[in-house]
């Protein structure tokens, strides 16, 4: 539930519809302008209808500095950005060779693992210098080591399960198990601010789609029930497989999924459930093993389960865990098994080191501090946030906290304020978040020390007054400052 | 001013054309638009208040008729050319009928109809601009036409 003043919420469609306007405009000025001049392309079907990309030209690109920004070192909590600068008035951007020192609110860097780690990079050399930087082969020619075979065993146990199958890259890992799970006269009920990959994945595998309201099991209920009841499109008959997909952290609201109410909606109506844990698995819950884990599910009753390990292990790459028959039958039928080259070997390492430590068997405590660090960070974090007057979403554990922009004019203005004063902020606008709701999304990692959160929160507080987004009222000022005025007087 | 908040929830709607009109404070917007426009048309040319809402009128006419009923398709590439022969009249609330939004949308150039037609007393070539604007605009949002290409106008190749 997101609370906007009423105020804000006119301006902002206000202000969308001016640029939709002068976006038009130009457009139309463009179009009188090539009919004048001629071309050589005569008889050609034009590569895409002018409509399809008109936020990309008209939007998008009048504050493309703000993103993509190329970094020059690892992602730890301060990193390098490259300074750019752009000479026609952000259509094309020329890199310099000038890098400023910024703090890292951006990367999902939630456990510390992205930049050289004590155990875990020696580890990833040696295995670089044994196995080579990739195995050259799709996971049933040649490409299937012996590190593979330990990640898949290590991740299984890790997450609760009786088998895992690991693939090169976290997005692929939805959009090629979906086609393969569920095929036409299937339902697919997903959240209806489910990740894109997700969306594609449901879209390629040519089964009816449903969407029900964002995290509400009642609604879930709902939808469920009509479906059962109406059956498949036109013949009416009982759908073949229902699956219903969620995420365990959403990315860009920082929000708990509600796992258990769900998990009981989908078992009373036999419905498979699919649990996207990119986000969670190794940030959330007292051993990092992820949502079930903080909410007290039992891991036998979500059927899949999906994760990442670009987030909390440092790596690439992703991963589905389920029971032995599950992955046996993806090995056989999944593309990106099939025909896509297995996941690199020093990635594989990293992710089976960073595991190692999470779990304390390298023999040190390091992992439970971070995931305790991770936990504080976020919580003072959000905390202060809220205390500012700055709308930030999110539960409390999540490390992900989006504070709400709304107007399109802030976007590119916090974005660039901060960075003048070595903030590295990600803002996310349409198309990954609804048109309205743009946000700065900020990422806590268990490797930001206090002093760094402290400068965090004093540069965007300074840049939230200068931009106009504090929309709820400041928290009052503390009981022992009021008694010292008292005193004076 | 004290503030007023309003709660968003986010609809359940894929695409996202569409799904921005299902926010709190779009119909208001849409009023003020109206509103300001008809004082900046008043303020530029100098005219009777009843020639500016004709001119309002027909303004919104234009433009309401070439982004609702004209111009197929989305302005993104994602959704890959799903919605490539549906206007965006026919896209909103998923292709369902007589929902709330399309209602307030069916009466406004009804009700702009009337505030023109008032205040220029239904003189005569005014009147004719007006109801040809109001006929066409509230024909166009009938559920009989949905996806109806008169004579293959607009229609796909």
């Amino acid at each position: 539930m997101i609370t906007i003043p009423y105020l804000t919420a006119l301006t902002t469609y206000f202000s969308y519809g001016l640029l939709f306007a002068f976006g038009q405009i130009r457009d139309l000025f463009r179009k009188i302008l090539d009919w004048w001049s001629a071309d050589n392309l005569q008889g050609y079907a034009p590569i895409c209808l002018g409509l399809e990309d008109f936020y990309i030209r008209r939007l998008y690109l009048r504050i493309q500095d703000c993103f993509g920004r190329p970094i020059a070192s690892a992602p730890d909590a301060w990193i390098d950005v490259v300074e750019r600068y752009s000479n026609d008035n952000n259509k094309t951007l020329k890199r310099t060779t000038n890098i400023n020192r910024c703090l890292n609110l951006g990367s999902y860097n939630y456990l510390g693992f992205a930049a050289s780690d004590e155990y875990c990079t020696p580890r990833v050399f040696r295995s670089l210098e044994t196995f080579s930087a990739s195995t050259c082969s799709t996971c049933v020619d040649g490409g299937t080591t012996v590190l593979h075979n330990e990640l898949e065993e290590c991740v299984a146990k890790f997450v609760g399960k009786p088998a895992a199958v690991v693939f090169g890259m976290g997005y692929v890992t939805n959009s090629a198990i979906l086609p393969v799970l569920i095929g036409k006269g299937g339902l697919i009920i997903s959240d209806s601010l489910n990740h894109n990959s997700i969306v594609n994945g449901a879209r390629g595998s040519g089964a009816t789609i449903r969407v029900f309201l964002h995290n509400t099991p009642s609604h879930l209920e709902e939808v469920l029930r009509e479906q059962i009841a109406e059956g498949q499109p036109r013949t009416h008959r009982p759908w073949k497989k229902i699956i219903v997909v969620v995420e365990g952290i959403y990315s860009m609201e920082g929000e708990l999924c509600k796992l258990p109410e769900i998990i009981a909606v989908c078992k009373k109506y036999k419905a498979y459930t699919y649990l996207d844990e990119a986000h969670s698995i190794g940030a959330v819950g007292k051993t990092g093993r992820g949502v079930c884990e903080l909410l007290g599910v039992d891991t036998a009753d979500v059927d899949i389960m999906m994760g990442t390990f670009t987030k909390s292990f440092g790596s690439c790459g992703g991963y589905i865990a389920g029971s032995k028959e599950l992955i046996q039958y993806l090995k056989y039928t999944c593309p990106a098994h099939l025909y896509a080259t297995s996941i690199s070997p020093p990635a594989a390492q990293q992710i089976i080191s960073a595991i190692k430590v999470i779990l304390g068997e390298d023999g040190s405590s390091r992992g439970a501090q971070k995931l305790a660090r991770i936990r504080e960070n976020s919580n003072f974090f959000r905390s202060e946030l809220q205390k500012m007057g700055f709308e930030v979403l999110g539960d409390n554990d999540s490390p992900i906290m989006p504070i709400m922009l709304y107007n399109p004019a802030k976007i590119p203005a916090f974005s660039r304020e901060c960075l003048k004063q070595n903030v590295a902020i990600v803002t996310v606008a349409f198309p990954a978040t609804p048109l309205l709701l743009a946000r700065a999304r900020i990422c806590i990692s268990a490797a930001h020390t206090k002093e760094d959160l402290i400068k965090a929160l004093e540069v965007i507080s300074q840049v939230g007054d200068l931009v106009g987004i504090k929309y709820f009222p400041a928290e009052p000022k503390k009981q022992q400052e009021e008694d010292g005025r008292l005193k004076l007087d | 001013m004290s503030k007023l908040y309003v709660h968003a929830v986010p609809p359940p709607d894929l695409n996202k054309n569409t799904e921005w009109f299902m926010y709190p404070g779009v119909w208001t917007t849409y009023i003020l638009i109206l509103f300001f426009s008809w004082l900046v048309v008043l303020s530029l040319f100098g005219c009777t208040p009843g020639m500016a809402w004709t001119i309002v009128n027909l303004c919104h006419f234009v433009v309401t008729y070439h982004f609702f009923h004209w111009k197929k398709g989305t302005p993104f590439a994602e959704d890959q050319g799903i919605y490539n022969g549906l206007t965006w009249w026919e896209q909103i609330d998923n292709g369902k009928q007589l929902t709330r939004n399309r209602k307030f949308l069916t009466v406004v150039p009804v009700v702009l109809y009337l505030i023109a037609s008032h205040t220029t007393d239904y003189q005569h070539p005014m009147l004719a601009l007006n109801t040809l604007a109001v006929f066409i605009l509230v024909v166009a949002k009938f559920p009989n036409m949905h996806k109806v290409r008169i004579f293959g106008i607009n229609g796909d190749h």
